[in-house]
């Protein structure tokens, strides 16, 4: 019998719309808070599109989903549907909370009830994603009464049960670093996957662009090849939020015609949006509030009315330090102390867990993440989204804000910009981000760098035969030079794996490089001693990160954060790819120079000035760069209270680049001292600016500016792929270079600052007072 | 740039390609391909059992509870000619689906003789007809025995037999992996307990200089096949079959330990009596795990008593000698033996016994 009352096992109980409503009417009404608001925007509520149930769909299916009070289904999920029945490799592309895992579900519950034998591969980005899906899907299948086993395989998945996963797993759960190094290359144990395999689910594919969807392409290449060897051809399903051009990077992924579904039939609960723009402190400088101080603000004025919030910050170190913000607002006792809880990829498997668990039931009630949360994880009922700084792409962008208020009802979701280009370019033309997307995702499978390494791995799996192709590379040209290596070993006309090493082991599908540098926490008594960590257990392995990274992050005397506690670097044992940090109280953090030297090897392409006084090309390049000294930074105010060196080896990159030179005329009569002070500038500038055309991290790109370059013998501007052999940012620059150049001189045009700052050329401070009248002039 | 120059790039900035770049390259030799019926079988050779020293492989039949002891898993075979003793030499350690089995070294009884054959892939091109003559080679077999088999051959085997022919091993189902009971035995005696080791420390034979280290068979075979110098594989062949001979005298000399033990003589080393009267306890064979265990507990040093002692009090309880059990744990309760977990324990066993001795006491005065 049902009693009155509800138990919910909530704690705390939400409050409703009214009181959203008011919080957001109150800020509203705070006139200096809405002094920052560069656009305030509702965006209404959509109603949905039904399509019936198709016909063929096994009844008990149907009628599990009407006993779910679902009548119908929305009409991308009902042809996503009929496309898969058909055979045809689908893209599916809608927004969070879209009803999207039906689109796939649906094929793959039908197949199974109808066919037992049948079998399926579920791919996701993330571990954390894979844990949802298999929680959604054993529920479904259960109540379906359809004999239906599913199973997570990755990285935590026990011994213990991995051999019936293998043989029994209706739908196998994975991410690609599992396919690539577990499943592949022990295909053998995989014989009634791979032999039944039906269909296989690409979640998120616009994750799966630049350096790690170049490998995914390829680790999907091998995918393929292994079930051609058993006879299978699976469907592909895919999933993507918006990006310009979803059905070419299905496409690549796939290679093979991928079918495109663009609408969306799902409703939308009404939203409130607002992009903030943090108060310039000094004009002069064109020095903004921190967009950390100005979120901060935000989430606690929500997180104090009881709304839960979620703010997502770009960077772990600055996941790191609004979380030490957030909790010192909400202190302890008055406070339940994981009230407010970090989130990020670097957690282990049950933080992460129980932090989902806490945002389920509502004891947590704020959480400060990176963008391991952006993706499609059912958190619940978030009300409200803080974005600190631009997340880089439109894409992330929605994503970040439709965490909050993914079911039906209001929501709100507040923008903040640092003063990083791309974050002011953003925040002053919002319809970059309200209209319709301008980002491709960009892979690059026959980046010779990625294919080689994937060759081997194939080459692993199965022989190659002669005529096999592998890629639009030249297959037997590589396959003849491996075998040359003694890599390779041709026998019969076939290549096969002649090395001992395990080719997919430590190929890192994220990175370029393939050898991080592990970071370990020596604090504690018994491990006094550098490289003593396993004694007693007290060190531990607390994360990792890539080489470039490490020249800048963890180079000796350097301070990492991590979990909002600092840690000194003790000792950076470069050859052996580890870190010694041990924890600190210090009120400053350091920040290393790097000084990076390009050499054109092979110009790919050039083109003259049409309109702007730059030629521009892109070719393969070799990059050189050498960290030399450090500066130490206080915590609050940026200022500099130290320096020291730093000794580590230069490190070279061999990679695209697109570059951008000056012509002669242009700089007609200027001193040269200006030029220079120009071409620094407006190569900050473009380098910003970038990302805006590459769904890229600012960081993936890297700039250097050379007044007379060896190659041109002019001033020069380079922007290159920091992945080795590049992900195809360069070429797409090349092409888009009128564009890039246009966007800068707007955004320029419509800077606040006097002489330039640190979201357009760079502080003038520091290079020049006439850094942003000479770049102006370049541009115009 | 052409496609070599890039690749010698993409190899620059790979340590892996670096390393095998320094690798001699030499001409490849075309493979021969004999006519003889069993092209993959380079050498047989039959070996006199007494001249192995053996003593009871392949002499009678041997007894279940015995290859229980020799580490069996699944259905015991009747006769020692049932049991194919294998080793294998393969491309690579890491296992998956490009590492090759490329020397496939047997033996089994056979009109009271040891028979020993090699199977060697000559070119990797043939590898699917090699994966058949060894699948067919082991199928005449119920059984198999190896040193660690279960971990390593037999996957890798596995993996072969699936991708030349989707085929399945049956050899697999009854496996006498000798590494587990080695372990047992020799394990804390010796320190380690590769095949190496043993024969050396329990054979009394360590093997000479000229014996290839595992480690840089891989790339032997590889060179072989490169050149087809037959002078760089023999050493390869040689190691094969003494690691398969060495396996059946382990075979032998577990099996006397058995046999020794329950014939009355325990191990004297006491960390191999506990091992052998665990597994005799599991095994049921009580009269010869009550007489391991005291020789354990009599022999052993203190950490050993301590962990000899419960097991030890059972099957002391089993024989009705519930008066030394309790002593036994007394003293060493007093004599703060073991870690506060054992304490609990024994704690725990002792009150237990105390309530037999209690239930006994009060039978005999009420009778």
């Amino acid at each position: 019998m049902r009693t009155g009352v509800r138990s919910t096992g909530r704690a705390v109980s939400f409050p409703g719309r009214t009181s959203l409503e008011q919080i957001l009417d109150a800020f509203e009404r705070d006139a200096e808070f809405m002094s920052l608001v560069t656009r305030w925007e509702r965006l209404p509520a959509k109603p949905p599109r039904y399509a019936p149930f198709p016909a063929w769909l096994d009844p008990r299916i149907v009628r599990r989903l009407r006993a779910r009070g679902i009548e119908a289904l929305y009409s991308h999920q009902a042809e996503a549907l009929e496309t898969a029945r058909a055979g045809r490799h689908t893209v599916v592309v809608t927004p969070t909370a879209s009803g999207k895992t039906l689109c796939y579900n649906l094929p793959v519950l039908d197949a199974i009830a109808k066919d037992p034998s049948a079998r399926a591969l579920y791919i996701f980005p993330t571990k954390a994603l894979s844990q949802d899906q298999l929680s959604e899907l054993v529920r479904e299948s259960a109540e379906m009464d359809i004999e239906l086993r599913t199973y997570t395989y990755d990285g935590d998945t026990s011994p213990a049960v991995r051999a019936a996963i293998r043989s029994a797993g209706h739908v196998v759960i994975t991410n690609p670093d599992m396919l690539h190094t577990g499943i592949l290359p022990h295909h053998t144990k995989w014989v009634r996957l791979f032999e039944n395999l039906r269909y296989v689910v690409l979640d998120e594919l616009h994750t799966y662009r630049g350096v790690f969807g170049s490998n995914v392409a390829n680790v999907l290449r091998r995918l393929r090849r292994i079930c051609a060897f058993y006879g299978s051809r699976p469907v592909f399903i895919c999933t993507s939020a918006t990006i310009a051009n979803p059905e070419e990077l299905a496409r690549r992924h796939i290679e093979d015609d991928v079918v495109l579904i663009g609408e969306s039939g799902a409703p939308r609960g009404e939203k409130a949006l607002a992009f903030v723009n943090p108060p310039v402190v000094n004009s002069g400088l064109g020095v903004r509030r921190s967009a950390l101080v100005t979120g901060r603000d935000i989430a606690a004025t929500l997180l104090a009315s009881g709304v839960q919030t979620i703010a997502f910050a770009r960077s772990r170190v600055e996941t790191e330090l609004l979380l030490t913000y957030l909790r010192s607002r909400f202190p302890q006792p008055q406070w339940p102390s994981d009230l407010i809880r970090g989130y990020r990829g670097g957690y282990l498997p049950s933080e992460r867990r129980a932090i989902e668990r806490g945002l389920r039931d509502g004891s947590v009630r704020g959480v400060v993440s990176t963008n391991a949360l952006e993706l499609g994880i059912d958190i619940g009922a978030l009300q409200a989204a803080v974005l600190i700084g631009y997340p880089g792409t439109v894409a992330s962008t929605w994503q970040q804000m439709g965490r909050a208020g993914r079911r039906e009802g209001f929501s709100a979701a507040f923008l903040v910009a640092t003063s990083s280009p791309t974050d002011q370019y953003v925040v002053q033309h919002p319809e970059y981000v309200l209209e319709r997307s301008p980002e491709a995702g960009l892979v690059n499978p026959d980046n010779l760098h990625v294919l080689v390494q994937h060759l081997k791995c194939a080459a692993f799996e199965i022989p190659f035969e002669p005529r096999e192709r592998f890629g639009t590379e030249d297959t037997p040209g590589v396959l003849a030079y491996l075998d040359e290596k003694g890599i390779l070993h041709e026998a019969g006309g076939k290549y096969h794996w002649a090395d001992q090493v395990f080719p997919a082991e430590g190929m890192s599908l994220r990175t370029g490089a393939n050898d991080n540098v592990v970071i370990v926490d020596t604090t504690g008594p018994a491990a006094r001693v550098p490289g003593a960590e396993h004694r007693d257990g007290r060190a531990r392995v607390i994360g990792e990160v890539d080489r470039f990274a490490a020249q800048i992050l963890l180079h000796e005397q350097a301070i990492y954060l991590h979990e909002s506690k600092q840690f000194q670097v003790e000792r950076l044992d470069w050859e052996n790819a580890k870190a010694y940090v041990r924890e600190v109280k210090v009120d400053y953090y350091t920040q290393a120079e790097l000084a990076v030297r390009v050499r054109v090897t092979d110009e790919f392409e050039a083109r003259p000035a049409a309109v702007r006084g730059f030629d521009r090309a892109h070719g393969e390049v070799l990059v050189s760069s050498l960290t030399s000294i450090y500066k130490k930074l206080t915590m609050y105010t940026g200022e500099n209270v130290g320096w020291g060196r730093i000794h580590l080896p230069e490190l070279e990159l061999q990679t695209t680049s697109f570059w951008a030179v000056l012509q002669e005329r242009a700089v007609a009569g200027w001193p040269k001292e200006r030029v220079e002070l120009a071409v620094a500038g407006l190569g900050t500038l473009l380098h910003g600016l970038a990302p805006l055309f590459l769904m890229c991290d600012p960081h993936d790109l890297g700039l250097a500016v050379e007044v007379r370059s060896p190659h041109t013998q002019r001033p020069t501007i380079f922007l290159f792929d920091m992945t080795p052999g590049g992900v195809g940012f360069s070429e797409r620059l090349f092409r888009a270079t009128d564009a890039l150049l246009e966007r800068a001189r707007e955004h320029l045009a419509a800077c606040a600052c006097d002489s330039g700052c640190p979201s357009c050329v760079g502080p003038a401070r520091a290079l020049g007072q006439d850094v942003k009248a000479a770049a102006a002039e370049l541009l115009a | 740039m052409d496609l070599r120059d890039r690749l010698a790039r993409v190899a620059a900035a790979r340590t892996v390609l670096r390393a095998a770049e320094e690798r001699t390259t030499s001409k490849r030799s075309e493979p021969t391909k004999g006519a003889d019926p069993l092209p993959f079988v380079p050498s047989e050779r039959r070996l006199d059992l007494k001249g192995l020293g053996l003593e009871l492989v392949g002499l009678g039949d041997p007894d279940p509870l015995t290859l229980a002891h020799l580490g069996l898993r699944g259905e015991p075979p009747r006769r020692w000619e049932d049991i194919v003793f294998l080793d294998t030499e393969t491309t690579g350690l890491s296992g998956g689906t490009g590492t090759y089995v490329f020397l496939l070294g047997t033996a089994w009884i056979e009109d009271g003789e040891l028979v020993l054959r090699q199977h060697l892939l000559r070119d990797l091109a043939g590898e699917h007809a090699f994966v058949r003559a060894i699948h067919a080679e082991l199928d005449r077999f119920r059984a198999c025995a190896s040193y660690n088999g279960k971990a390593f051959d037999l996957p890798i085997l596995r993996t072969r037999v699936v991708l030349a022919m989707r085929g399945e091993l049956g050899v697999d189902e009854s496996h006498l992996d000798l590494l587990h009971p080695a372990r047992r035995l020799w394990k804390d005696r010796f320190g380690s307990t590769t095949l190496r080791q043993l024969e050396a420390s329990v054979l009394d034979e360590p093997r000479g200089n000229d014996d290839v280290a595992g480690a840089l068979i891989p790339e032997r075979y590889f060179h072989w096949l490169r050149t087809g110098d037959d002078r760089i594989i023999e050493p390869v062949l040689r190691h094969n079959s003494r690691d398969v001979i060495s396996l059946v005298r382990i075979a032998d000399r577990v099996a006397r330990a058995v046999i020794d033990a329950r014939g009355g003589r325990a191990p004297d080393h006491a960390p191999a009596a506990l091992a052998l009267a665990r597994v005799f306890d599991r095994n049921g064979e009580r009269d010869a795990a009550y007489r391991c265990y005291e020789s354990a507990y009599v022999e052993g040093d203190a950490a050993v008593r301590a962990r000899a002692s419960l097991p030890f009090a059972r099957a002391l309880e089993r024989r009705g000698d519930v008066e030394r059990a309790i002593a036994m744990l007394e003293t060493l309760l007093a004599l703060r033996a073991g870690p506060p977990s054992w304490r609990e324990q024994a704690e725990s066993r002792l009150r237990r016994l105390m309530r037999v001795r209690w239930r006994r006491h009060e039978l005999a005065t009420a009778s």
